[in-house]
């Protein structure tokens, strides 16, 4: 999985154009895991 | 003795929810188009881009001016209390957790999450409208050099994703049974007396009675 997104100018440099969208699925399953693992936290321990 | 305590003014409530409309409209227009769903973004984007600009500015201002900033840093008593709660989670739930100040450590913490990654896409958003057209500006793409427009894109970039794992689980916490409470106050301005005297510290949080 790429990190950056790059492009290339006229005279053939590579120029920076931002993070790569492939990380758009990495921050939303860590939104997800996130609400998950607290979701099960409080079912089967906080509950107690 | 009033049944209600005042929790949040209808200016900060309407910030809130203005700025959260903005976010999420933000990351609508720029997300959507990638995973497939076409249509006219640009405008929309630069328009809620700028409203979020100008509310930010609106609550910064009053923050500073005519609130008391102070509530929202995290002292050492925030730290005591994450302690607590870090602690009771490792004994499996047991312990018992200080009672709050108005904020707790994990509200003060998203907040500072907040202002801090909302405050670096709204400059860098702000620098990435020279790229576009609109009735008071022409587009200036030479404005930054191309390394300093790829540093630009690289941060608003960072920004916009977090945005997606932060507003998942600000909407999550929310929505959680014991933190309605909250969520209702943020859209009605108050909580009960008796959830204060059941939730808040009356030294650290001192009410009108």
């Amino acid at each position: 999985m790429e990190l950056l997104r790059v492009s290339r100018d006229a005279y053939g440099r590579e120029v920076l154009q931002g993070l790569s969208w492939d990380l758009i699925y990495v921050f939303f399953a860590a939104g997800v895991a996130l609400i998950v693992l607290h979701a099960l936290y409080r079912y089967f321990v906080a509950k107690r | 003795m009033c049944p209600k305590v005042f929790r949040h003014a209808l200016a900060d409530r309407v910030f809130h929810w203005l700025a959260a409309a903005c976010v999420v409209t933000l990351l609508g227009t720029a997300f959507l188009p990638i995973l497939g769903l076409k249509f006219d973004w640009v405008m929309l984007h630069w328009v809620a881009g700028l409203l979020l600009i100008a509310a930010v500015l609106f609550h910064l201002v009053r923050a500073l001016a005519w609130q008391d900033w102070r509530t929202m840093m995290i002292y050492g008593a925030d730290f005591r209390e994450a302690v607590a709660i870090v602690r009771g989670t490792l004994r499996g739930g047991a312990g018992e957790v200080p009672k709050l100040g108005k904020y707790s450590f994990a509200q003060k913490l998203i907040h500072l999450c907040f202002t801090l990654v909302v405050l670096a896409s709204a400059v860098t958003g702000a620098l990435m409208l020279a790229h576009v057209e609109t009735p008071w500006w022409r587009p200036n793409p030479y404005l930054l050099r191309d390394a300093t427009w790829g540093f630009v894109y690289v941060v608003h970039d960072l920004a916009a994703l977090t945005l997606i794992t932060m507003v998942m689980t600000h909407v999550y916490f929310a929505l959680r049974p014991e933190k309605l409470i909250f969520t209702r106050a943020m859209l009605r301005g108050w909580i009960t007396r008796a959830e204060y005297e059941e939730h808040h510290d009356p030294k650290r949080w001192q009410v009108e009675r």
